[in-house]
């Protein structure tokens, strides 16, 4: 079976890994754990009649007491970029690790998800820039690991790209 | 011999390994795969169960590790000394447990290895240090939003308070309202365009100063308004007070406790200048030294006391009993260059000849029984002044001859002497006779009454000027209370109807007694119909004054033809219809050259 490496990217706190347990184990926790280093998850997904099976690489929040190693990126197939809605810091958290990533591996299929959808009243970016994100190529989806919204379709999405024959240029800008 | 001590021993190394509980594996460069030095520790097992050679299936043993061996070679070809690790990652055991773990590769030599250690406790507690730090970092996050949202909300509140504050402002300087607002200090915190434009000042000379040093007010004034500043009650009003300057102004003021701050005060100036002067105005005609009355036919007297004044002549002054006669009297001597000399009046009703020849012109000591020391008269006694002679319609006959010589000689002759003294005295006399009648009855002398008529004015009787008995009745109900200590400040509005229906015989004198019978009937602190004389309420306008005194204009003159035309010419009916005599009437018609054919 084809298996692909996907690193989860993003600031700390954001909920990486409460996005990768909501869709390999589909359980969320409200209790927020740090991760330092790395925890490697395995999830079998279906694209067009094919099985890929994908190494969910969730790695620690980047922050001033971390910064994301560059020999975990080695060997990514794609990436997500999880963003905090409530949070605008960490959007340009994701901008830097979009960077680190392109700067390290070069161009690779990524999606973006602004996570914490659970609490819109309370996000601190708006559409404009969600739009402006857009623009730049950026596949930008919606959800929230606390309801389990938008999480199959982000690793799903994020699959296809992966298996697509084509990667369009705009993935990596 | 050989040094045993220096030899490899292989079971020392394994109990290094186990002592450091690592994991050593070498890469097999003949088999390409990785083989485990030595016997692994406990955890090992746990995780990776017996096997010893991870590389025969990798993505078994552990992804993250199948990534770290597949690149592992990059890091032997940077030669001996090279050490990279993995960077920590976490493994589930066999028991449902967690361990996290770290590699590092070496090359010792020509061995290729990999180190993989279990991280203890110093790396749980770098975990639990970062924990608390990202969990302190969350919560500062959450704290300095808390505060961002309630500082928006409050720059919101303010600028909309602003706008508020804008709105009201504008609206206060459209309205052109002059007002001030005093702080707890007494000092002028803010102040409107039109009170400033007000008070001739620029802002900066009103903000922050003490009120009473902006507000010119007059010694008394100010002490007034300090004590309306120091009342308790919600809203206080004073005025009007004369604010000093350049440009004097009078105003009322309004003050107000602001009710967001207690100690602070609203002060609201309304500028009642204008009013003022007109009230002034007005106050100076209501009135003329003592007299009351603001009717066309007392300005017309005002006017003609002020030409009398004038002039140095005799003035005889007509009018029925109680208009005010003295008081004319003593306003032409006021008015006039004799205001510092003395007035004497005399009442010369009722009196003998001798007894007012004498009080007239004095008496020498001798002249007559009981004339004990030489006396001198009251022309002596006005000497540079004004004599005033009430009655003179009354005076015996011999004593009129006295009378037209001082007038003419300007000499009197004490009684008894036989010497004439030289006098300065205006004479200034009064009757409610009708003197023409009097000498065409023969009882007074025609060359006195052309001697003391040289000048005329005639007091209208209160009956036709009804508009002034509020003015009189209010400026007496003043002067009477103010002794008495009672509280009576008006008349009901019924009560001045009353007293303007009648008809007042007894004219100023019998509006001020009745006013007084109604201040002592009075309970309250207004005088009602029912606290007058009952004369007063029940009586009905009278139809007509005993005494005719005429008004000497064209509308008395107009007044006669009018009645003559109206009596088709009969002058009994035409004088009945004016309420005279038949006699004055004639007199009237001769005085006004009226031939009633």
């Amino acid at each position: 079976m084809m298996q692909k490496k996907v690193c989860m990217l993003g600031g700390f706190a954001v909920g990486k890994t409460s996005l990768v347990r909501r869709f390999v184990t589909n359980v969320f926790s409200e209790h927020y754990q740090t991760t330092i280093g790395v925890t490697v998850e395995k999830k079998t997904v279906t694209v067009d009649h094919q099985d890929v099976m994908l190494m969910l690489w969730d790695l620690y929040g980047e922050d001033e007491f971390q910064h994301v190693r560059e020999s975990y990126l080695r060997g990514s197939s794609g990436y997500i970029l999880v963003i905090d809605g409530t949070r605008k810091a960490t959007l340009d958290t994701a901008r830097l690790l979009q960077q680190t990533v392109v700067r390290t591996v070069g161009p690779l299929p990524f999606v973006a998800i602004i996570n914490k959808s659970d609490l819109r009243s309370e996000w601190e970016i708006d559409q404009p820039v969600i739009e402006q994100l857009r623009e730049q190529g950026w596949p930008v989806f919606f959800g929230s690991a606390k309801l389990g919204q938008g999480v199959d379709e982000l690793f799903a999405h994020l699959a296809a790209m992966l298996l697509s024959p084509a990667p369009p240029s705009r993935i990596c800008p | 011999m050989t040094d045993q001590s220096h030899l490899p021993d292989p079971s020392l190394s394994d109990h290094v390994l186990a002592a450091l509980d690592i994991v050593v594996l070498e890469w097999e460069e003949e088999a390409g795969e990785f083989r485990l030095q030595g016997a692994p520790p406990e955890w090992w097992g746990q995780r990776f169960g017996p096997a010893i050679r991870c590389s025969q299936d990798p993505s078994q043993c552990s992804p993250f590790l199948q990534d770290y061996l597949t690149g592992i070679h990059r890091v032997w070809q940077g030669g001996p000394g090279t050490i990279e690790k993995s960077g920590p990652w976490t493994e589930s055991d066999q028991q449902g447990g967690t361990m996290t773990l770290e590699a590092r590769a070496l090359s010792l030599g020509l061995r290729k290895l990999v180190l993989i250690e279990r991280l203890g406790s110093d790396f749980e507690n770098m975990r639990s240090i970062v924990q608390r730090a990202r969990e302190r970092m969350l919560a500062e996050d959450l704290t300095a939003k808390s505060h961002h949202k309630a500082e928006t909300r409050l720059i919101g509140r303010l600028e909309a308070s602003e706008r508020t504050k804008d709105d009201a402002l504008a609206l206060l300087q459209q309205l052109g309202l002059a007002a001030m607002v005093l702080d707890e200090h007494g000092q002028i915190a803010f102040a409107t365009d039109r009170t400033l434009e007000m008070l001739g000042i620029a802002a900066q000379e009103a903000i922050g100063q003490p009120w009473d040093q902006v507000l010119s007010f007059r010694k008394e004034d100010r002490r007034l308004v300090q004590h309306l500043l120091e009342g308790s009650s919600q809203t206080r009003s004073g005025g009007p007070l004369c604010l000093e300057g350049a440009c004097s102004r009078w105003i009322e003021l309004e003050i107000h406790r602001d009710l967001r701050h207690p100690v602070r005060r609203i002060l609201i100036l309304s500028d009642r200048t204008e009013l003022h002067a007109l009230r002034q105005a007005l106050n100076e005609q209501a009135s003329f030294h003592d007299l009351v009355g603001k009717s066309a036919a007392m300005l017309r007297v005002y006017q003609l006391v002020r030409d009398v004044a004038q002039v140095d002549t005799t003035v005889l002054i007509e009018g029925e009993t109680g208009t005010g006669k003295e008081l004319i009297a003593r306003a032409i001597h006021s008015s006039s260059g004799r205001r510092n000399k003395p007035f004497l009046a005399a009442n010369c009703a009722g009196l003998t000849d001798s007894i007012l020849t004498s009080q007239l012109f004095g008496h020498k000591r001798g002249a007559f029984t009981g004339a004990i020391q030489d006396q001198q008269g009251l022309f002596e006694a006005a000497e540079g002044g004004t004599l005033f002679l009430d009655e003179i319609g009354d005076i015996p006959p011999q004593v009129q001859t006295a009378l037209l010589r001082v007038l003419q000689e300007k000499e009197i002759t004490r009684l008894g002497e036989a010497k004439p003294r030289t006098v300065n005295v205006r004479v200034v006399a009064a009757t409610h006779h009708n003197l023409s009648e009097d000498v065409l009855r023969g009882s007074f002398r025609a060359d006195l009454l052309y001697r003391i008529r040289i000048a005329r004015v005639q007091l209208p009787p209160l009956r036709d000027r009804p508009e002034d008995i509020p003015l009189l009745a209010q400026s007496m109900l003043e002067k009477i209370c103010a002794p008495t200590g009672k509280t009576v400040e008006r008349l009901h509005p019924d009560t001045l109807r009353v007293l303007m229906s009648y008809s007042w015989p007894g004219n100023v004198r019998e509006l001020k007694s009745a006013v007084e019978f109604a201040v002592i009937s009075c309970k309250g602190n207004e005088i009602c119909p029912a606290d007058l004389p009952p004369e007063i309420t029940g009586a009905t306008m009278a139809s007509s004054p005993s005494v005719f005194i005429p008004l000497s204009n064209q509308d008395e003159k107009t007044r006669l033809l009018t009645a003559l035309s109206d009596a088709n010419g009969n002058r009994t009916e035409a004088a009945k219809r004016l309420g005279i005599s038949r006699a004055t009437f004639y007199r009237r018609l001769v005085e006004f050259d009226i031939h009633a054919h």
